[in-house]
């Protein structure tokens, strides 16, 4: 508007009259995109709050705590972490949370994507009614299978080792990996891989060499929430993995806090101790994150 | 149903039959190795414990028996009789009104002045989002900081402005147990309402939304008219999550109060869970389950059905 104004007549009056015009307008619009950011900032603080707080309290006495929960620590003390670390056993908690983790995601990451890949480029006798059943996977909440699984754990001996988590979590994360992944795969241009096949590579090599390497941020996405998921299991591990040597993470802070039921240094700083690595590792990894959902939600 | 198929092809693999066979498997090898590694796991860590879950539900079992006594429907009768299971889901209905409501209109009018703005988009979706990263447990446990009646922070902060009478032990008082952890929950549910509902605005048809702006309707007319309905592939889906994250809540509860005071936070899950590993009532806790898992399909059911209308309208 301005702009063909300007063109549309030379005279100074006009001018002066479009410039106080676009000045008012602009910092109309500086105001309100301020007010937005203030608003949007004083959100983000106060969701924020409480993870900041609970980092906050496991740098202050037990005194600072009680006098004033919402004050900076003064003191910085890194007696609390200490202490966690060493009577709340977290190192042990972080180890098998570890040792359940990475096979799993390893695992439900392979298999998917071989799966995804066999549903999205293979014709295969059953195709159709195998998929729709992994579908089913993805609405069935976990505590409507559990019972059996329970049963079929203790059945198979396998109580008291890692494997009673790692073998029904890798089943349980199938769904989703091959949904996401074989909706990627079909997506991709059908002539991809034909030649790698004229030059002699097998199915196997076609998928691996090809066409996994291009399927890198659904892969990304999937251990990024496998991980998550796993890592943050709760129900899974109480039913399955509820020996004090093989507790992951989740457990043994709920055990930390039956202990120390109202001791809110130590138990700052045993949240502290299980937060901060997931946050640091969720803020490098932010967009692996975002765009997963994303591309969940407008896939629709 | 694969190994089912595997014997078929050994029976027929007559000499006069056997070029027909090969190529049949030749046509469908490559697919079938493919997936049948993941296959195998899901039919002994889902499929197989999913038809028990069924089977067990007509049984009484106390988990130790080396029988299980089939009772029939007696369980699923049961169940309209067990004043627990109503108030559980009188509680799971109370979580999922809230718990969809608050986090939408929370999130939803947050992300329109998210994507209103050039720069930092990613920054607050990043930090929007992180307590959705957190697990349950430690959602519970920063939550149960918050309410604690003596440390909490809550009291203190209405103490400190002068509103001492509000003052309790939140999740300790009957009438406020439920909402607090619902609270909780909404903190740590509506980042991840906020993302997708980005998502979906980045998808908006802006030629819409300017065409009404010229038409004179208003920035309410524009939202309500122009951006809702495009939004409503994006809304069905957060809506369905939180329906069906509603009826399986388990871990917050379960950290928080165990389903107290005097189970005025008992919701199905914790009732299942309760039954079958406590009370060591398999049986029922397997129908319980069973609802679980109605509840669940329903849920999704009705989205495909309203999304596919959705999709014959447009």
């Amino acid at each position: 508007m301005n702009h063909s104004m300007r063109s549309g007549s030379s005279e100074q009056q006009h001018g002066s009259v479009t410039t106080i015009h676009t000045s008012r307008a602009r910092w109309r619009k500086a105001v309100s995109a301020l007010l937005q950011y203030l608003l949007l900032l004083i959100v983000l603080l106060v969701a924020l709050a409480p993870i900041l707080l609970m980092w906050m309290s496991a740098f202050k006495t037990r005194q600072e705590i009680s006098v004033n929960p919402l004050a900076l620590p003064t003191a910085f003390t890194l007696s609390n972490l200490v202490q966690a670390w060493t009577v709340g056993r977290f190192g042990q908690y972080v180890g098998n949370s570890i040792l359940v983790t990475i096979p799993v995601v390893l695992s439900v990451v392979l298999l998917s994507a071989m799966a995804g890949y066999g549903f999205a480029r293979h014709q295969f006798w059953g195709r159709q009614f195998v998929f729709y059943a992994f579908l089913i996977g993805l609405m069935v909440p976990f505590q409507s299978i559990m019972i059996p699984l329970y049963f079929n754990i203790k059945n198979l001996g396998l109580l008291g080792t890692y494997w009673a988590m790692i073998l029904p979590a890798v089943g349980l994360g199938l769904p989703f990996g091959i949904f996401l992944l074989q909706s990627f795969f079909r997506g991709l241009p059908h002539e991809l891989g034909d030649s790698a096949r004229v030059d002699g590579c097998n199915e196997f090599q076609v998928f691996w060499r090809v066409l996994l390497p291009l399927a890198r941020p659904a892969v990304s996405s999937l251990v990024v929430f496998q991980f998550m998921w796993t890592w943050n299991a709760y129900l899974m591990p109480l039913l399955l993995l509820n020996q004090e040597a093989l507790r992951p993470i989740t457990l043994g802070l709920m055990f930390f806090q039956g202990r120390y039921t109202s001791d809110y240094a130590l138990i700052s700083a045993g949240v502290t101790i299980v937060t901060f690595p997931i946050i640091i590792i969720y803020v490098a990894m932010q967009r692996q994150f975002l765009r997963g959902l994303t591309a969940g939600a407008l896939r629709g | 149903m694969i190994g089912q198929k595997a014997t078929d092809i050994r029976l027929h693999s007559a000499p006069q039959r056997k070029s027909g066979v090969r190529r049949w498997l030749q046509r469908n090898r490559t697919g079938f190795l493919f997936i049948l590694p993941a296959l195998l796991f899901y039919l002994m860590f889902f499929v197989q414990p999913f038809f028990n879950t069924v089977y067990y539900s007509f049984t009484d079992w106390n988990g130790v028996n080396p029988t299980k006594q089939f009772v029939g429907f007696a369980n699923y009768i049961r169940m309209f009789g067990d004043r627990l299971l109503w108030l559980s889901l009188r509680h799971n209905l109370i979580w999922i009104a809230v718990g969809t409501v608050a986090p939408i209109v929370l999130a939803l009018p947050l992300a329109l002045i998210l994507s209103n703005i050039k720069r930092g988009r990613l920054f607050f979706q990043t930090g929007y989002f992180m307590p959705h990263i957190l697990s349950g447990v430690v959602i519970a446990m920063i939550w149960g900081w918050i309410y604690n009646p003596l440390f909490g922070l809550l009291n203190y902060v209405l103490r400190a402005v002068g509103l001492d009478s509000l003052t309790r032990g939140w999740l300790g008082d009957p009438n406020t147990a439920l909402y607090a952890i619902i609270v909780a929950a909404v903190w740590g549910y509506f980042g991840f309402c906020l993302v997708i509902f980005m998502a979906g605005l980045q998808n908006l048809d802006i030629d819409q939304i300017e065409a009404s702006r010229i038409d004179g309707a208003n920035a309410i007319q524009r939202f309500w008219y122009v951006i809702v309905p495009q939004m409503r592939y994006v809304l069905n889906m957060v809506i369905v999550y939180t329906l069906i994250g509603g009826f399986n809540v388990f871990d917050i509860v379960y950290v928080m109060t165990r389903g107290g005071p005097a189970n005025h936070t008992e919701l199905i899950g914790t009732h299942t869970y309760k039954m079958a590993f406590q009370e060591n009532q398999i049986g029922y806790g397997a129908t319980l389950a069973m609802l679980m898992m109605v509840l669940s399909l329903v849920t999704s059911l009705l989205y495909n059905i309203l999304r596919n209308r959705g999709d014959a309208e447009s």
